[in-house]
């Protein structure tokens, strides 16, 4: 197992998390900005993550930065924004093969001076960012949100928790909307720009064969913080008792159905019931031996995939399942009464070993992947967790059947969403 | 038994081997420091091997399409249920999956490995059909398949296959239609079963932080004194002509912009081990130097709105099939096609840069040691490369050692735009 090291500051609301390890091929830098969930920046924080990399002070097109990457031994740089409960992470990412194995030097020196300038040195033109590369990646994002509907199994998940959220700030999808979108011009996105650089919390993650002082000393020596002081992002509101079970239907055209059911687990992360209820969400729903697997799939054969999971900031639940569009009553039923099976502890011993299993053996498994490591390690910092894996474990082994019930009864379902055919075809 | 040890200087890795009696070819790859296990079990049988003279017999045998994917999802019931179960119980994860020429079965442990080895070995070895397991299945995999039919990449990259072949079952659905999994019998399974399922087309590979020796006698005392059969099944494949059967196949879905894949149909089949490594390499070092990042047709495309980040670029080598592919989404596919065909004239007459060919290949060296980071990889690497005579730890070297030359005359050979399809879906 690893050892966690503290992270060092290296400027105020700068933090750097070493994770020393030979046994990987590569070296991994990820750095995270920290950012409000909000209706006013969400759009602009995923427009610069894709404004950004495409041209730096040194790199001025996205083809010289390729070239260099190219050269860097394919070196991959990836920029991006994800949700962290109701946190909008912008996120950069460099992984470099490790010298060992190649015939040059100082590539990872080259690497870092490269993420650094498309953080900080953006490539500008007059006052701000190059018009042109704002314009089609404006373009670019408009096509992506219209994109969603793509992709049937994620958008019914994510409709799910748009429709459940509509007056919280969860709602909101990491890559904004379409009509604020329109609205950002040059100025207001460089303007943005200038002003989380300074504003947002850094934490840079770092998965290597590197030694915290060489680690610390290079990201001292490449990187270029700018100051500033950093905004402190609220608590997720958690509590929300739904009164009336709200049903949602869109209709689009599909072959099968997808189904997604939102639940409120009133259970916060700090909890001492919150593995509980992860164990209780495995055992329901967590694979092939959960018992909606066993009875929706093998038993009545309704569906090919069907899974529960949690979201650790926001305290949900989400059920998820692609079926027939004739089976919507049958299977909401049978998922109702699984779940309310598992509620009166109507589950076994056995369940709850292998439901522990599965969760230790993920846990384990996080560290044998660079870029798992390294988001455990942010996602534990930004929740201010200081738990190593093994205590996790090891907390996890003690929980009882009865926390897990305790955890399974204040789960209440709030909203059922179906993505079903278009009218005429019923 | 004998061990074998290859090593890679490049790489800094080994893989152990060895044959056991009954042919089973065991593989074992050492991962210091990692904590999980993986093991892939895995048989030289897909979805393109429908039609077949099994050993001893002089007909042919036609069985019904989508049974490889169909006999890989039965073979997880055992009379007292699902393996699930069991796999569960220690907290490994235990999956497969079908492709064109194979189906795999594996697990991924971080604790007591050889016990799932064991789950692995026994599932794998012991088929258990009836009439009502056959007939419960139909539904769950009738669900897989309209999952795919909502699926727009999927769709695309099968309608540009179906585009080209005009006679090779590549061109046909893994997982078959409703239809054809409609008149899949247990008796159907078995024939597949005891045709494909033999030590002598299997392999085993393992990949973890695991002592070879232990690795070794722990499967030789699980499986090793069976004896060998020694017959061979015959595939029968149709023959291919070289042509596409249309050079545009267009479908509607409920999407937001249209997706194309452009594929190259590739007529110089019929190698195996390092002479189709070299042409793997070569054709993959090829696509990138045109279609790239760094290429100007990419930047080109992009500035103008034509094309997205979701552009890419792949080859797929079989032994008697092969093709390129080129796609993502975009607001006018037809303009790519013709925007590509046009560059392919252009640089065919201009010439490939050096240049271009030694940052591309250093590109690949380095992303090659990268994908080590994973067991998974490996594992689900190793096997295919294998089963077309390649031994993955080749890979480096043959891409280390290629020469601009054989870029160039591969460059010269494949492309040809009578060779090429252009699949598209469109928004409904």
């Amino acid at each position: 197992m690893l050892k966690r090291l503290a992270p060092i500051e290296l400027d105020q609301g700068i933090k750097l998390h070493m994770i020393k390890t030979d046994k990987f091929k590569t070296n991994l830098i990820r750095v995270y900005l920290q950012r409000p969930l909000v209706r006013e920046e969400v759009t602009k924080n995923a427009l610069l993550s894709m404004v950004l990399p495409r041209g730096t002070k040194s790199f001025t097109s996205s083809k010289a930065i390729a070239k260099e990457l190219e050269n860097l031994y394919g070196a991959s740089l990836s920029s991006d924004v994800s949700k962290k409960g109701e946190r909008h992470i912008l996120q950069f990412a460099l992984q470099l093969p490790n010298e060992q194995y190649l015939e040059e030097k100082h590539v990872l020196e080259r690497g870092l001076k490269m993420l650094n300038e498309v953080i900080y040195w953006p490539f500008l033109e007059g006052d701000g960012f190059r018009r042109q590369y704002v314009a089609q990646e404006k373009d670019n994002l408009q096509k992506k949100i219209e994109g969603r509907i793509n992709d049937k199994m994620t958008y019914a998940v994510e409709r799910c928790i748009e429709e459940m959220c509509r007056n919280e700030r969860f709602s909101l999808h990491e890559y904004g909307n379409a009509e604020d979108l329109k609205e950002i011009t040059y100025d207001s996105l460089y303007h943005h720009y200038r002003e989380i650089i300074g504003t947002s919390a850094v934490d840079i993650c770092v998965v290597g064969d590197l030694d915290e002082k060489e680690a610390e000393d290079l990201i001292r020596e490449y990187f270029q913080f700018k100051p500033g002081v950093k905004k402190i992002i609220e608590r997720e509101e958690i509590e929300f008792a739904p009164k009336t079970v709200n049903t949602v239907e869109d209709r689009m055209d599909v072959s099968q159905g997808k189904l997604t059911l939102g639940y409120r687990t009133h259970v916060p992360f700090e909890s001492h019931l919150y593995y509980p209820l992860v164990i209780f969400s495995n055992i329901l729903g967590g694979g092939p031996n959960g018992k909606l697997f066993k009875n929706v799939r093998e038993k009545e054969s309704l569906c090919y995939y069907i899974f529960s999971k949690i979201e650790k900031f926001k305290s949900l639940m989400l059920i998820s399942s692609g079926i027939e569009f004739s089976n919507y009553d049958k299977t909401v039923e049978l998922i109702g009464r699984e779940l309310e099976e598992m509620k009166k502890g109507n589950f076994s011993g056995e369940d709850i070993v292998s439901a522990k299993n599965a969760i230790i053996t993920s846990i384990r498994s996080m560290t044998d992947t660079p870029g798992m490591l390294a988001d455990f390690y942010y996602t534990q910092a930004i929740s201010n967790y200081q738990d190593s894996l093994e205590e996790i474990i090891d907390k996890i082994r003690k929980i009882d059947k009865e926390a897990i019930v305790a955890a399974g009864e204040k789960i209440a379902l709030d909203t059922i969403y179906f993505l079903r055919e278009k009218k005429e075809g019923r | 038994m004998k061990i074998n040890k290859m090593e890679s200087k490049s790489l800094k890795e080994t893989i152990y081997t060895t044959e056991l009696e009954n042919g089973l070819q065991v593989f074992f790859m050492p991962k210091a420091g990692y904590t999980k296990q993986y093991a892939v079990f895995a048989t030289n049988y897909g979805s393109n091997d429908s039609r077949f003279i099994k050993p001893g017999e002089s007909e042919i045998t036609s069985v019904p399409d989508g049974i490889a994917h169909f006999l890989e999802h039965k073979l997880f019931e055992e009379p007292e249920g699902s393996v699930f179960d069991k796999f569960a119980h220690l907290g490994s994860n235990v999956n497969a999956y079908t492709n064109f020429t194979s189906t795999c079965y594996l697990f991924s442990s971080t604790d007591r490995f050889y016990d799932n080895l064991k789950l692995l070995l026994e599932f794998v070895r012991t088929p258990y059909f009836t009439d009502e397991n056959v007939e419960k299945e139909k539904g769950i995999i009738g669900q897989e398949i309209k999952m795919y039919e909502d699926n727009p990449h999927w769709k695309v990259f099968f309608n540009a296959l179906k585009a080209m072949y005009h006679e090779h079952p590549v061109k046909i659905d893994i997982a078959g239609t409703i239809g054809s999994i409609g008149r899949i019998t247990k008796e159907d399974l078995y024939t597949c079963y005891n045709t494909f399922y033999t030590p002598e087309n299997m392999i085993l590979f393992v990949v973890g932080a695991l002592d070879e020796k232990e690795v070794f006698s722990f499967i030789h005392r699980s499986i090793g004194d069976e004896a060998k059969k020694g017959k061979k099944v015959q595939r029968v494949y149709p023959k291919e002509p070289n042509t596409v059967v249309q050079s545009i196949i267009e479908e509607k879905l409920a999407v937001s912009i249209p997706l194309l894949n452009i594929a190259f149909k590739d007529n110089k089949n019929g190698l195996r081990g390092r002479e189709l490594l070299t042409k793997d390499i070569a054709t993959k070092i090829l696509l990138e130097m045109l279609f790239g990042r760094s290429s100007d047709l990419y930047m080109k495309l992009y500035e103008e709105g034509l094309i997205n980040d979701t552009f890419e670029h792949e080859y797929t080598g079989e032994i008697d099939y092969g093709y390129s592919m080129l796609g993502g989404e975009s607001k006018n596919p037809r303009k790519v096609l013709d925007r590509i065909l046009d560059y392919m004239q252009e640089m065919k007459q201009k010439g490939l840069q050096k240049e271009d060919f030694e940052r591309v290949k250093k590109k690949q060296i380095g992303q090659h040691v990268s994908y080590y980071n994973s067991i998974e990889f490996i594992a689900n690497t190793f096997v295919p490369f294998y089963f077309k005579g390649i031994h993955l730890f080749d890979y480096i070297e043959v891409l280390k050692e290629i020469q601009f030359d054989t870029v160039q005359e591969r460059f010269l050979e494949h492309f040809h735009p009578q060779q090429c399809v252009l699949s598209m879906i469109s928004p409904k």
